[in-house]
């Protein structure tokens, strides 16, 4: 078994200095982070691809804390079981202290309360959003050693209530789809609205296939609401607007992003759909998202359209700058510790491919702190280890949506913390 | 809480229609038919389709006859769908059913049923892709009848619920009145003695299932024209005309129009007193209660 491993660990190593033949200096060590990701399914794999990208650039630069990184990767099928056992083998068998992951709220949050909190890892995912890790940390249960780089669904929310209280809404209808985001947000809209002094006159569950949905419309709109907000999908929402509207109910509608669909458009007619107004998150319009999509362009020969490639990209490349700045055989927590000083506003900022490492290196050695620019901008997490996102707010046009409104990350978080 | 009656009524009176066709099967040929549901999408599909050719052929029938939604075009597109969809229903049971029933037992009608319904549903969901589609994209408004309670009707349903009410009892005087009528009730009190007696019982069920599918293709297009035409309508329907036919009494076309009534009242109403994301149970409890208190349903008889 050992010589097995030893063999392993050579024929790794040689791969490495292969690899890093052209590299400034070899290494002679190497760091395992572990990876739990959905490859099992089409929009997972190119996820966990983007951050090995960020793993490759950092070894091109020589690795982090002195040592080659190889990144473990374990499918997680989107089951919280499979996942659960993936991120466990990890952490036990290859001794990981780092691990990326997962993409579904619903894998992440046993990952994080069974396996990493409990053993002191730290864990970083590209794409859960959900609100209940945000009260998780709130309670002081993930302890530091939970951070994303996907907005929660709290930043739709805020800016739902922001199209209300600018377009002069006094009262609001909400419908939303029964199940764990659309619960999730017609809570936050809820709270949201009332903070900006816009009552809520109706908050009606939508199920899934349902005959008709008649009964829950006219609840709604026999509430008379200025405008209705809606937390649904396509398929259902065409439905419910449709019977909204014939009952006689507003044209003054807000949208969660999930209708951002040109089917929901031509089912329900444009002409109903021009004082509809839709919120969603956005890529930031700086040029370290513009870099990260050329250098995307080049390795993978394709536009980074899928959903979670830039978050993936910037969860690999902070954790490793955290283990960098940590040093050598540093613990989860200490790179959990480090985190602030890579994401420090008032730090250097270093640029997200292999030059930027390289510099942050030298930063980090004489005792500075970074301020990392990546593919989703200037990432910075809040106490509970999340981050926020610009916005958009978009309309129904004849060629699909188009923008009416865009939010920067600043005027977003301004605009977040005025509700709270 | 009138409203939400009122929109039972008019809920009520496509369920009534599905559940007729499916009350006559379950009765006639003794086995719980889980894919006539996927009749009404198959019926509402045809009708688009033809409404589609009509309207083609004959442009001036495609005028609105206001203030209903419903076009010339679309009137002769039901009464084709209605044939062909009955059509269909015979066909299924040829290629399908009448093997099976022959071979096998209830329950192998059962799962074939099962099965035939996933068929019908992902065909129609290749040809028509899985979004919705509508007869008309022009939203029909409701007509406000009071302000204070606030009740709303939309015209079509008026329509809808007149349509229905005038199959029911064209379908009346045929079960009471003529010789057809008898042999079919013959048939499904006892098939054996109605040969015996003369009874063509080839032809009966060929006659059942024509105005099962009929009446099915009816419903499907006035679901079609109250809400929106989904290749997974049936999948959705399927539950409430259960009910429907459940609680009325297996066998008993005036028990499925009044079951159809209830579910759709019942479904509203539970609104008015439970939360939204409890509404689905509604069917459930009700063919509960219905059979604890009647185990044959509110008009059905046991039979040996």
């Amino acid at each position: 078994m050992s010589i097995v491993k030893t063999m392993g660990a050579t024929a790794a190593l040689a791969f490495g200095m292969s690899v890093l033949a052209g590299a400034a200096q070899a290494q002679d060590c190497t760091t395992k982070i572990g990876a739990v990701l959905p490859t099992s399914v089409d929009w997972g794999r190119p996820i966990a691809e983007t951050a090995q990208f960020a793993v490759d650039q950092v070894n091109a630069a020589g690795g982090a804390a002195g040592c080659e990184i190889e990144m473990v990767l374990r499918d997680t099928q989107v089951d919280p079981k499979v996942g659960v056992d993936a991120a466990k083998a990890l952490v036990d068998l290859e001794g990981v202290n780092v691990l990326l992951g997962a993409v579904s709220s619903g894998v992440s949050m046993p990952i994080l309360t069974s396996v990493t909190v409990p053993s002191g890892v730290l864990q970083m995912s590209c794409c859960s959003s959900s609100t209940a890790f945000t009260g998780l940390a709130t309670e002081g249960k993930t302890g530091g050693l939970w951070y994303r780089t996907f907005a929660t669904t709290g930043v739709q929310s805020a800016v739902g209530a922001k199209v209300a209280a600018d377009q002069g809404y006094k009262s609001v209808a909400v419908l939303y789809k029964n199940d764990d985001w659309g619960q999730d947000m017609a809570r936050l809209i809820a709270a949201d609205f009332a903070a900006v002094g816009v009552e809520v006159t109706a908050s009606v569950a939508i199920n899934d296939g349902q005959p008709s949905y008649r009964a829950e419309v006219t609840e709604a709109v026999t509430s008379q609401p200025d405008a209705i907000y809606l937390a649904l999908y396509p398929a259902e929402g065409t439905a419910a607007v449709r019977e909204w509207l014939s009952l006689g109910g507003t044209q003054n509608m807000i949208l969660a992003n999930s209708l951002k669909s040109d089917e929901f458009r031509d089912n329900v007619g444009l002409q109903y759909l021009g004082s509809a107004l839709g919120t969603d998150t956005a890529s930031p319009r700086s040029e370290s998202a513009d870099a990260f999509r050329a250098a995307y362009q080049e390795r993978f020969a394709s536009e980074p359209n899928g959903p979670g490639l830039a978050n993936s990209y910037d969860a690999a490349m902070i954790v490793l700058l955290a283990m960098e700045a940590a040093g050598k055989d540093a613990s989860g927590a200490d790179v959990a510790a480090a985190i602030a000083r890579v994401t420090d506003p008032d730090g250097t900022p270093v640029s997200a491919d292999t030059a930027g490492f390289t510099a942050a290196k030298e930063v980090l050695a004489s005792g500075g702190n970074v301020m990392f620019q990546g593919a989703t901008g200037n990432v910075r997490f809040d106490a509970n280890g999340d981050v926020s996102a610009p916005a958009v707010i978009w309309s129904f046009s004849d060629a699909g949506t188009e923008e009416v409104e865009f939010m920067s990350l600043n005027d977003v978080d301004a605009f977040m913390a005025s509700l709270k | 809480m009138i409203q939400h009656l009122l929109d039972g009524v008019l809920t009520g009176s496509y369920l009534s229609l599905g559940a007729i066709g499916l009350t006559l099967v379950m009765h006639i040929l003794r086995f719980a038919n889980f894919s006539h549901a996927e009749l009404l999408s198959l019926g509402a599909y045809v009708a688009l389709v033809c409404d589609a050719l009509v309207s083609g052929l004959a442009p001036f029938l495609a005028v609105k006859l206001a203030p209903l939604s419903l076009t010339g075009s679309l009137i002769i597109a039901i009464l084709i769908s209605m044939v062909l969809t009955g059509l269909s229903a015979l066909l299924i049971d040829r290629l399908v059913f009448k093997r099976v029933r022959e071979k096998g037992q209830e329950l192998s009608m059962v799962f074939a049923s099962f099965g035939m319904a996933l068929i019908i549903r992902n065909v129609i969901g290749l040809i028509f892709g899985l979004s919705p589609a509508l007869y008309s994209r022009d939203i029909a408004f409701a007509v406000i009848l009071s302000r204070d309670p606030l009740i709303l009707v939309k015209p079509d349903q008026i329509f809808v619920l007149i349509a229905a009410l005038a199959l029911m009892f064209i379908l009346h005087l045929i079960l009471s009145r003529t010789t057809f009528g008898y042999s079919l009730r013959a048939v499904a009190e006892n098939p054996s003695l109605a040969q015996v007696n003369g009874v063509n019982l080839q032809r009966t069920i060929m006659a059942v299932w024509l105005i099962g599918g009929g009446l099915a293709a009816v419903a499907g297009v006035f679901y079609g024209i109250s809400h929106q035409l989904i290749p997974v309508m049936g999948r959705d329907l399927v539950l409430p005309i259960f009910a429907a036919t459940i609680v009325g009494g297996i066998g008993s076309v005036y028990g499925a129009v009044l079951g159809g009534f209830i579910v759709g009242i019942a479904a509203n109403i539970s609104l008015v007193i439970l939360p939204s994301g409890y509404t689905p149970s509604v069917p459930f409890l009700l063919i509960l209660v219905v059979l604890m208190i009647r185990p044959h349903g509110l008009f059905g008889e046991a039979r040996a």
